[in-house]
């Protein structure tokens, strides 16, 4: 109420989102610094435009960071309820399992069910994603002070109110830094979709790779890692944020 | 208001129940301690009014009516609720943990912001100053006191309090518990009250209910519990000094005799304990000393003599 919108972690990601977005569209400015790394290649750039290129990975990413979390977060609360404390081990075991299956396999056994391009992806990344959200979504609500939940219920709170307005919310600080974790990840395993054909910043990697042609490789991951750098930062200046609202746990 | 009918709460592992077989009565618009060592089952039994645990056989009353029947979310909206510090919530603001109850219940907003502001004022913090502090903003008497405005904020007749003064410094203690007295004396509610301390117990109780090991083992005024404990268990816990504890449940207005002379080398209030008194007694030396009103005039004294006869006559 008293403390106002903390503007100043969000200031650093941005001004990196708006030079990164803006050199997308100097493909000249690529060019010549590619060029120079690699003065003997004839080909540095991907034909395709790199806003074309970002926004296709940008889709991918959203897609598939939205189904984890959903699934993360709902899986997260669902075994943290008395009813679904059964399902607990399950849970958590399958997700661990799905994080050590190599994602190649995970890609190559999904086409023939999903067909080529965008949704394999998808459902590739959505099961490395979840892991980390359903992980810290798990730590999140059980870092919540027994006392404090107790008191919500004694209060009078309904179960799903004690969920909205106090474990999700001190949980959130905790929940964020593992949907930090999912995003990035599923951004730079997001290039491997280029296999499967669904475009996006993965294509110049293994383009670059198929016709040996290592400067529009090195553009590729290049645009893929700046990206990841930039979600990154603004994801940990939201977990900041919700950081500093939940240190006062701490005092109460 | 409140009662327990052979009420037993059994934990699956646990050997023993942790509340055996409580039958009481808890008196309407007075304080009820509960008091017994750790694990005694005073946070159980106080819990099973509120529905936070469902006793294993028995049944709990509330104004007559078994709690079950109650809808849970209703019953506890019902009842004032405050834990040892700890329970306020740290993401919201001292207006809004205040005011929590009154949201649950759909108040209008600026009805609910009227009653923050006389609650905080009741329970001594100027309201423009801690309106819209957050709990790690507090010290830990200041936190004591908010948890005891929002157990207040819906006007709820039972209020249940488990050590809410528990995580403070002595003295401020004290200033809480002469503030809780003095709130308790002007709403006159139906309070359970759960301490480890049997001064505490003493000095706000008006009945106080010994456990050990999840069974009632007395339930009495505290000048009985003091002058006659049920057991030898029940003396232990009392503890040393029994005599002395007892001069301080007796005011000095209820001994002290009118007397001729206004002359005393010194004097203590009517409001004063006994115990107080013959403090003041030992410390001037003399066998018998004045008692003043509020404004300071000698109206009486009370004596050595007083002191005796006291401790003769029967506690009933
Ligand atoms: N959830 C639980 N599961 C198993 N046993 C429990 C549980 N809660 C309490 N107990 C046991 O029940 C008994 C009574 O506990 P309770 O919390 O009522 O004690 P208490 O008198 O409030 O103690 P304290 O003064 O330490 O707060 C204890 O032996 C405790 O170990
Ligand atoms: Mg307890």
């Amino acid at each position: 109420m008293t403390r106002t919108w903390p503007w100043r972690p969000f200031l650093a990601p941005t001004i990196a989102a708006i030079v990164y977005g803006a050199s997308l569209f100097v493909p000249g400015l690529w060019e010549a610094v590619l060029g120079a790394l690699f003065p003997d290649e004839v080909r540095v750039l991907y034909h395709a435009p790199m806003p074309l290129l970002v926004w296709q990975t940008l889709l991918i990413v959203a897609a598939s960071s939205a189904l984890s979390i959903g699934i993360g977060m709902g899986l997260g609360v669902f075994v943290t309820r008395p009813f679904g404390a059964d399902f607990f081990d399950v849970v958590t075991d399958l997700s661990n399992l799905g994080q050590t299956f190599p994602p190649i396999a995970v890609f190559t056994l999904a086409v023939p069910l999903l067909g080529f391009g965008f949704r394999p992806t998808v459902f590739a990344l959505t099961i490395y994603g979840v892991l980390p959200v359903l992980h810290n979504t798990i730590a999140g609500i059980g870092s919540v002070p027994p006392a404090i939940v107790e008191s919500a219920r004694g209060m009078g709170f309904t179960p799903g109110q004690t969920l909205r307005k106090v474990e999700l919310p001190l949980a959130s600080a905790v929940i964020i830094a593992g949907i930090r974790v999912s995003v990035v990840i599923n951004v730079s395993t997001s290039t491997i979709g280029a296999i499967a054909g669904a475009g996006g910043l993965g294509a110049p990697i293994i383009s670059g790779l198929a016709n040996s042609d290592p400067a529009v490789t090195l553009q590729g991951a290049l645009l893929t890692t700046a990206l990841a750098l930039i979600l990154d930062g603004y994801l940990g200046a939201v977990q900041h944020v919700a950081e500093g609202r939940s240190a006062q746990l701490d005092a109460a | 208001m409140i009662s327990f009918e052979h009420v037993t709460k059994r934990y699956e592992v646990a050997e023993r129940p942790a509340v055996d077989d409580l039958t009481i009565d808890v008196p309407d618009a007075m304080v009820t301690i509960l008091i017994g060592p750790s694990g005694s089952g005073k946070s159980t039994t106080m819990r099973m009014v509120n529905r936070l645990i469902e006793p294993t056989s028995g049944v709990v009353r509330l104004g007559g009516a078994d709690v079950r029947d109650l809808d849970v979310e209703d019953l506890r909206r019902g009842i004032g609720y405050a834990i040892q510090g700890v329970g306020l919530f740290p993401h919201w603001t001292v207006h809004e943990n205040v005011g929590v109850v009154p949201w649950l219940l759909k108040w209008p907003q600026p009805k609910i912001d009227a009653r923050v502001r006389d609650l905080l004022d009741l329970v001594g913090l100027e309201p423009d100053v801690y309106d819209g502090k957050y709990p790690d903003e507090l010290s830990g008497g200041e936190a004591q006191r908010v948890g005891v405005a929002r157990a207040l904020a819906a006007d709820p007749p039972v209020l249940l309090m488990d050590e809410p003064f528990g995580a403070v410094d002595p003295l401020t203690r004290d200033r809480l518990q002469a503030e809780f007295t003095k709130i308790q004396q002007a709403l006159r509610k139906t309070v359970v009250f759960v301490t480890h301390d049997i001064d505490e117990a003493l000095k706000l109780g008006d009945r106080i209910a010994i456990m050990r090991e999840g069974r009632l083992v007395q339930f009495d005024k505290p000048e009985c519990v003091i002058a006659y404990p049920a057991d030898d268990f029940v003396s232990d816990f009392v503890g040393s000094e029994r005599a002395l504890k007892r001069l301080s449940l007796a005011r000095v207005a209820g001994v002290a005799s009118e007397t001729a002379t206004n002359d005393w080398a010194a004097s203590v209030p009517r409001s004063a304990t006994l115990r107080e008194a013959l403090a003041r007694i030992l410390e001037t030396g003399e066998r018998e000393i004045g008692v003043s009103d509020e404004s300071g005039n000698i109206i009486g004294s009370v004596g050595l003599e007083d002191v005796f006869a006291h401790f003769e006559r029967p506690v009933e």
